[in-house]
């Protein structure tokens, strides 16, 4: 009796020890990690920031490769089939982006549909519930701490990694124009720049060069910044948004909200297009009437939240909201432009407009002068602007390169006064060398991001995503690739962008140990070969 | 087989070449690029504002009905408009490939002019220091890249004696609209100086060492000794009686040099920012452009096809015993 029974402890001692056995087997190594990212050739910041990644994660007992990928192919994996486990990709700073709006859709779980802004698949109800709170939220104050708070929810859950923020550095010609000031995120091309620039020299003309041409002059067409950072200075808004990126009256008089959803806009007196035709309430109410009719997918996003819009009198116009939207007056006013009804009513299909056909009559303070495809566009000052007494300029020049290198040499010759676009690494020195060159350099609120595919292992866990973030040596990016010219990445909020910027979230600073200690406490060891296990 | 059979059917195999390329293309850039939205990602714009954009590119429509539509408006000469531009591939097209002929034509004669006579001179003074010299340098231009000559070339030109023009075509600002208005300038000779004689350095080459080689084994011929023995002039024995008859394979690389300049240099024309069809080209294939990709591509090879057509009957006058078969 005693023999059987030691006999059957002796078969569940010898079960026990063969389960824990099997235990320790199924401890599985990590699946290894692709990193996405440009190609050498197209960014080589953001091809060598991949492999500044892949050498620490490697450490950490991981299998990772780097995958240089054509852009173009990148974005379409990134986002169109969200076939990544990390990629590397990023968004430009755009001044309408300085409302917090867009850079936080990016975390909204109801972008994470195959095409949409959050690949990456993060989903938090807190973050979208204070996502919709804050697009509501019509006081500033009380916004703005709806901003912060998302910020700091979302920060340590490490779904997208901001790497870092870069300085732009531009140049431009200090003998031949003055009073040239840069602004966050658009450098010296802003709208304001042609508006304050004093002519040092007999040649008033300000002459700009850039490696970057309008897909099209056709303001119901173009899809690229470039065509509206050129279009906006001869088609005029409503708003403008002042170097200090605050909404500021321009050919509006006042906007007074009414209620929620319910906008007053009374124009200035006296405005004209630049055929000698008044502005009146009929032509902003037709603009957006006719913006909302053509389907002209660029605007749309700034245009969702319009019901519609009537004037109320010869210079009053009434917006009608289908929801309340904080962001209105700030983007949808300062970026669509005022078109003459008297021309444009006439057409029907505007996407089919041949260059030559594309009505060019704005009221902004230039007039369109003429453009060569490949070579020059041109604008002449339009003296009947409310603003011209103040315009030194009498004409703004874009001159087209086919890169960069053509720019600077342009820059160094004097064959043109500023650059659109900012310099590259090498090129910054040599600027600041030449006596007749001013080199400018200002933040950048767009970011190039790492973005984890929260739907694949091992970012579907939150420990991984904090420990890898921790074993990123962001500061060597910047010192190395960026050449200490930028800062190192906390929130999806730059820090430029102050009012909305959190400054207190989780800063996830480059800590080897202190990744592997997170991974430890989540249950992850490491095998015999030094590889990263659980 | 009479010259004029032979010529319809030459026609008719350059109209059979040209359609099976035009059906290459416009599935191979379907299947091979990124959808033409793609770019649209980086402004930020939605899954459904892209495919509002989509279909006013016709992208909607099944494949086939595409590929109909495409055909049916190429036999007319329309390309259809461009995604990019939102302008007809055809005037763009015709205006870069303008500026790039203008360029690569300058060029090309400029090459062909030194370089054949030199290559004949070459051959004549074979084994000297002057021949030695001259396949060096015509060899170092050939395999030096051009974007590097090019550099130094506006380094030299532009920055340090700052007598030459480093980009474009004319000088701001300017008001001429037409073609031949622009090119007929000094202003615009000014420009393509330097551009077009980094081209015709590189271009150089070619005709000099053909020429030069063929010549070498043309001297070897009977009739050159025939020649020399009637007690000719050696001048003359070099360029009436050897001469001609190396010119052949010159001829021939001329007409392919030709053929493929319509596709530009898009080095060169990146380095001068020179607005030419290389560069539309390149643009077209990044932006996913594709009926401007698809039309570029059917221009040069419509380039190609129809020189090589030329040097078939070129051949027949330049050397009589080559019969039409």
């Amino acid at each position: 009796m005693l023999l059987r029974k030691n006999i059957l402890g002796l078969v569940a001692t010898t079960t026990l020890v063969a389960a824990m056995a099997t235990g320790a087997l199924a401890q599985e190594r990590v699946p290894a990690i692709n990193i996405d990212t440009t190609t050498e050739a197209y960014d080589p910041i953001r091809y060598e920031a991949a492999y500044i990644i892949a050498e620490k994660w490697r450490e950490l007992g991981l299998e990772v490769n780097v995958r240089p990928t054509e852009f173009s192919t990148l974005l379409g994996k990134f986002y169109d089939q969200q076939d990544f486990d990390a990629a590397i990709v990023g968004w430009s700073g755009r001044i309408d982006r300085l409302d917090p709006h867009f850079y936080l859709g990016t975390l909204d779980s109801r972008a994470t549909s195959l095409g949409a802004n959050n690949p990456g698949g993060y989903s938090n109800p807190k973050v979208d519930e204070l996502f919709d709170a804050q697009a509501r939220e019509f006081d500033t104050e009380a916004r703005r701490d709806l901003v912060h708070e998302l910020q700091e929810t979302y920060v340590p859950d490490a779904p997208v990694i901001v790497l870092f923020y870069r300085d732009e550095v531009v140049a431009y010609n200090n003998t031949a124009f003055g009073e040239m000031n840069a602004m966050a995120g658009e450098g010296l091309y802003s709208e304001w720049t042609p508006m304050q620039a004093q002519p040092l020299t007999d040649r008033k003309t300000l002459r700009i060069g850039g490696p970057q041409e309008p897909d099209n002059l056709n303001p119901l067409a173009s899809t690229s910044v470039w065509g509206w950072k050129w279009m906006r200075l001869y088609y005029d808004r409503l708003v403008r948004l002042t170097p200090d990126v605050e909404p500021m009256n321009w050919m509006a008089a006042s906007v007074e909200a009414v209620d929620e959803t319910t906008i007053d806009v009374t124009l200035r007196e006296g405005l004209t297009f630049h055929d000698g035709e008044p502005v009146t309430a009929e032509d902003v109410a037709f603009t957006f009437g006719y913006y909302q009719a053509q389907d002209y997918a660029y605007f749309d996003a700034y245009l969702a939240p319009v019901d519609t819009v009537e004037a109320t009198g010869d210079l009053t116009v009434r917006f009608n909201l289908k929801t309340p939207s904080a962001s209105f007056a700030n983007i949808a006013l300062s970026q669509i432009p005022i078109l003459p009804k008297h021309i444009w009513e006439a057409i029907e299909n505007p996407g089919d407009l041949t260059p030559e056909q594309i009505p060019t009559v704005g009221s902004g303070p230039f007039k369109y002068a003429s453009y060569n495809r490949g070579e020059i566009m041109s604008l002449e000052k339009n003296a009947d602007h409310f603003q011209a007494d103040d315009i030194a300029v009498d004409g703004v020049e874009f001159v087209i390169y086919a890169d960069m290198e053509g720019v600077f040499t342009a820059l160094q010759t004097q064959a043109i006064d500023m650059t659109a676009w900012r310099m590259e690494a090498g090129q910054i020195p040599l600027a600041e060398s030449a006596d007749h060159l001013s080199v400018v350099s200002v933040p950048d609120f767009g970011y190039y991001h790492m973005t984890y595919n929260t739907r694949r292992a091992p970012f579907d866990d939150v420990a991984v995503r904090r420990a890898l973030t921790k074993a990123m040596d962001r500061e060597r990016m910047v010192n190395v690739l960026l050449d200490g010219r930028g800062e190192v990445g906390t929130s999806v909020i730059a820090p430029v962008n102050a009012f909305w910027h959190n400054p207190f979230v989780e800063t996830f600073d480059f800590d080897m140990e202190a990744a592997k200690a997170e991974l430890e406490e989540a249950g992850y060891s490491w095998d015999s070969e030094g590889r990263l296990v659980k | 087989m009479s010259r004029r059979s032979y010529l319809i059917r030459r026609a008719l195999q350059a109209f059979v070449s040209l359609f099976i390329i035009a059906t290459l293309l416009f599935f191979l850039f379907r299947a091979g690029l990124p959808d033409p939205t793609t770019a649209l990602l980086a402004e930020g714009l939605s899954p459904e504002q892209r495919e509002m954009v989509r279909r006013s590119f016709g992208l909607d429509q099944p494949l086939w009905q595409q590929y109909l539509l495409f055909l049916q408006n190429a036999v007319q000469g329309d390309f259809g408009f461009s995604f990019h531009y939102r302008a007809p591939v055809a005037d763009i097209i015709w205006e870069r490939l303008g500026n790039t002929m203008v360029l690569m034509l300058t060029a090309i004669t400029i090459a062909y002019v030194i370089g054949v006579p030199l290559g004949a001179w070459l051959s004549w003074r074979r084994g000297t220091r002057a021949d030695t010299t001259g396949i060096f340098v015509g060899l170092m231009f050939r395999s030096a890249p051009m974007f590097w000559t090019g550099m130094i070339g506006i380094l030299v030109f532009g920055v340090m004696l700052g007598f030459l023009p480093t980009s474009g075509m004319r000088t701001l600002p300017y008001t001429a609209t037409g073609f031949f208005d622009k090119i007929f300038t000094l202003d615009f000779l000014w420009h393509l100086a330097l551009p077009a004689m980094i081209v015709a350095l590189y271009y150089l080459g070619s005709p000099l060492l053909i020429m030069r080689n063929t010549m070498l084994e043309v001297y070897g011929e009977d009739f050159i000794e025939m020649a020399r023995a009637k007690g000719l002039p050696e001048r003359r024995i070099l360029y009436n009686h050897a001469a001609r008859n190396a010119l052949l394979p010159v001829v021939t690389q001329l007409a392919v040099t030709i053929g493929l300049a319509a596709g530009g240099q898009v080095v060169v024309e990146v380095v001068f920012s020179w607005p030419g069809l290389g560069r539309e080209i390149l643009n077209a294939v990044r932006t996913s452009d594709f009926p401007l990709a698809q039309a570029s591509f059917l221009v040069m090879a419509a380039f190609v096809i129809t020189l090589n057509l030329l040097v078939d009957i070129l051949y027949s006058t330049l050397d009589p015993r080559v019969s039409f078969k």
